[in-house]
């Protein structure tokens, strides 16, 4: 072993030492995680309505005397935390968008043990993370070399398709030495490859020229099943390993009205981004003649797509984020993302995705986070950035 | 009806935005060397206590310092109440254990009162413990008149609520006891003290000097009792109100609306015969006042309601001819 490399190993092995300790010692800002958590819990952020929130974000950032605060043209929130050199950047980043609507009452309950609220763990609780990073690094007495740059990211979800971590790091001249992805849940998720995905959406319509006495003749709802079960008979391969997850259907209104009209979400996910091709193309051929069969108008369209991306199992960043796991009893579950972790590889970025706690109810609007993991998961969390920065995880 | 807008609505009304700037209120508060205490009075509010002591210890005390000092008095919850605030930093007290050689008496009048000898700031906030969109423009709203303007001895809350968006014209006011009996009664009695908006609102700071001189009913009527003796004794330019825009909070029954109505009219009387107003009756006031509000300017409307009578129609001769009845001694 050359002594760069140990040199390296001892430098790992201290700071992995020190770690448990710091678990206790972040407690002290937990005030403040706690209430950026409800407060930006309690502003809502729907996909392509996060405004309120960024301004929450960007005043923040202000107030804690970042530098280079702003909010670019797709609507994105950054700023940075100078580092002793600056020489390296690494990103820090948390989507701001959640899965509920406008009119969704995101009050938030506090408990002793728990905080209970629509997007408190999706990702409320990971977005004031990052705002109270600069805090937490103060209380452990921290200073990086590195700069960190610090983005509340939007439009990610659903339709958003990623587009404010795209277009923040395509207009985002600085190069990073890796990025990591924060999200409220759930403590132990570690991901560093970005599956192919493809989300679709079917919408049916029964014409106003339909012939209601042709054989087979039937509303929206039973067209739509009968799709499913078409959809549902394309053969999908086990290797690589490839799936199809109906996520939504949405038809009728009562109880004796025929629906004309109705639409089907769904995504494929595959290891092989020419799995998810091909199953795309048989959707659509299946799309088409199940509209001329019918007498249906079927449109399929696709909502979202991301190729297969990612680093090796074996990369730096992600064997030192497994031992910081195991110095604090975290066992990883690996799991590939389809979230914003696909735009920072896509870039060209080493990155990683981690989750801060134990969630419980997700998306549902009695979303719980669970307070006493969450230490551990930010210790987690800034053990990381200091390998980062110690060079540890470059490749 | 008419529309009656006065220098007071116009120069003692606030927005909470209108102290959006935090640091620079604090810099003038102590430029003035002035304490704030905050005090949450609570009776098994186990379910919206965390969230409020989390958010206003943290903004308040830990990130601007407006706040020194924050109490919650308890008046001996059965649930977790006091578990649940002291697990977020609040000093938790219990009512019965602050000045027990008076005694305890049960109602958050007790509780505000008590707070008065615990705190130790030149500005005493008080805050329900019921609010479940509670938000740091709870206290910073009505703390910064009384930082920004000597005169002001006692800032109220009001908030809004919205009955009717169309025309962008809507009528804003109290809640039913508001409406149904304490505006009636102070446009009968005390007009000038209709220009408060929410005269009910629980949320409101004072200044120690005024607090520590007059009393406080333990009950339904402590927040009447407060308007009534600090207009008597300094009128209505001692008071500010703030728009602390939406509260959502629980939804009382008409039964314990009628309770709390008792409560208040008893505090009324009280002070109507202490203000020596029952011996010597008024003229009757025939102005019945209330408000409406467009493009955030809040405007009193008034209304001429002259309740005359016609005497018994036995006493009407052209009824009595007509009936062929004689007139009665």
């Amino acid at each position: 072993m050359d002594s760069k490399l140990i040199k390296e190993e001892e430098i790992l092995s201290e700071l992995l030492g020190e770690i448990p300790g710091q678990v206790e010692r972040l407690s002290a800002v937990r005030e403040e995680l706690l209430a950026n958590a409800v407060l930006l819990g309690e502003i809502p952020a729907p996909t392509f309505g996060e405004g309120d929130r960024i301004r929450f974000v960007i005043d923040r950032f202000r107030e804690n005397e970042l530098v280079a605060p702003v909010i670019d043209d797709c609507g994105n929130a950054s700023a940075l935390l100078p580092g002793s050199e600056g020489v390296n950047t690494i990103l820090v980043m948390a989507h701001a968008d959640n899965v509920f609507d406008q009119e969704t009452n995101h009050a938030m309950t506090v408990g002793s043990d728990r905080i209970i609220g629509p997007g408190i763990a999706d990702n409320a609780i990971g977005l004031s993370s990052i705002l109270t990073l600069p805090a937490l690094l103060d209380a452990l007495g921290l200073k990086l070399k590195d700069d960190l740059l610090l983005l509340a990211n939007v439009k990610s979800l659903g339709r958003g398709n990623l587009e404010g971590a795209h277009h923040f790091l395509e207009t985002t001249q600085r190069p990073f030495r890796a990025g990591i992805c924060v999200e409220g849940a759930t403590l132990g998720r570690l991901s560093y490859s970005g599956l192919g995905a493809l989300r679709c959406e079917i919408n049916l319509r029964i014409p106003g020229d339909y012939d209601w006495n042709r054989f087979g003749a039937s509303g929206a709802i039973a067209h739509l099943s009968r799709l499913v079960g078409r959809i549902m008979e394309i053969p999908v391969p086990r290797e690589p390993k490839t799936s199809v997850v109906f996520g939504g259907l949405r038809c009728g209104s009562t109880y004796n009205t025929v629906p004309k009209r109705g639409s089907l979400r769904f995504e494929i996910t595959s290891e092989a981004d020419t799995v998810v091709t091909d199953l795309e193309s048989q959707v659509r051929d299946l799309s088409e003649e199940f509209s001329l069969e019918s007498g249906t108008e079927v449109k399929l369209e696709i909502v979202a797509r991301r190729p297969n991306c990612g680093i090796p199992f074996t990369h730096p960043l992600v064997k030192t984020t497994r031992a910081i796991m195991d110095s604090l009893a975290i066992t990883p579950k690996v799991d590939p993302s389809t979230g914003d972790l696909n735009a920072i590889v896509q870039a060209g970025h080493p990155g990683v995705t981690l989750g801060l706690t134990t969630a419980e109810n997700l998306r549902d609007e009695n979303e719980t986070v669970l307070l006493e993991p969450l230490f551990k998961g930010l210790a987690q969390l800034i053990a990381l950035l200091r390998t980062i920065d110690e060079g540890l995880c470059d490749a | 009806m008419t529309k009656d807008t006065n220098s007071w609505l116009e120069q003692n009304t606030f927005h909470h935005s209108d102290f959006w700037d935090l640091r620079k209120l604090v810099e003038e508060k102590e430029r003035k060397g002035l304490t704030i205490s905050l005090c949450i009075p609570t009776l098994n509010e186990e379910k919206t206590i965390g969230k409020e002591v989390l958010i206003l210890r943290s903004e308040l005390m830990e990130r601007y310092g407006l706040v020194d000092e924050f109490a919650v008095i308890d008046s001996g919850s059965d649930d977790r109440t006091r578990e649940v605030a002291s697990a977020y930093g609040a000093d938790v007290y219990l009512a019965s254990d602050i000045l027990p050689e008076m005694g305890n008496k049960r109602g958050k009048g007790e509780n505000l009162w008590k707070a008065i000898y615990l705190l130790k700031g030149d500005i005493i906030c008080y805050v329900d413990a019921d609010i479940s969109n509670i938000h740091p423009r709870f206290v910073y709203g009505l703390v910064a008149p009384l930082i920004q303007y000597e005169k002001i001895k006692y800032a109220k809350a009001f908030y809004d609520r919205p009955l009717n968006y169309s025309s962008g014209l809507r009528p804003s006011g109290g809640g039913r006891v508001t409406e149904i009996l304490i505006r009636p009664l102070f446009s009968l009695f005390y007009p000038e003290l209709t220009n408060i908006v929410q005269p009910l609102s629980g949320e409101y700071a004072a200044r120690r000097e005024v607090l520590e001189r007059i009393p406080f009913p333990i009950g339904y009527g402590v927040e009447t009792a407060h308007l009534l003796d600090l207009y008597q004794e300094y009128g209505i330019e001692a008071f500010a109100q703030t728009d602390l825009d939406r509260r959502v909070h629980r939804n009382q029954t008409t039964n314990a609306l009628g309770k709390m109505s008792f409560g208040i009219l008893q505090t009324f009387l009280n002070r109507l015969r202490s203000h020596g107003r029952v011996e010597q009756l008024p003229d009757m006031e025939t102005v019945y006042r209330q408000f409406e509000v467009e493009e955030g300017h809040y405007r009193q409307l008034t209304h001429k309601v002259v309740e005359e009578e016609r005497p018994p129609m036995i006493e009407v001769e052209a009824y009595l001819a007509r009936r062929k009845l004689s007139k009665q001694p």
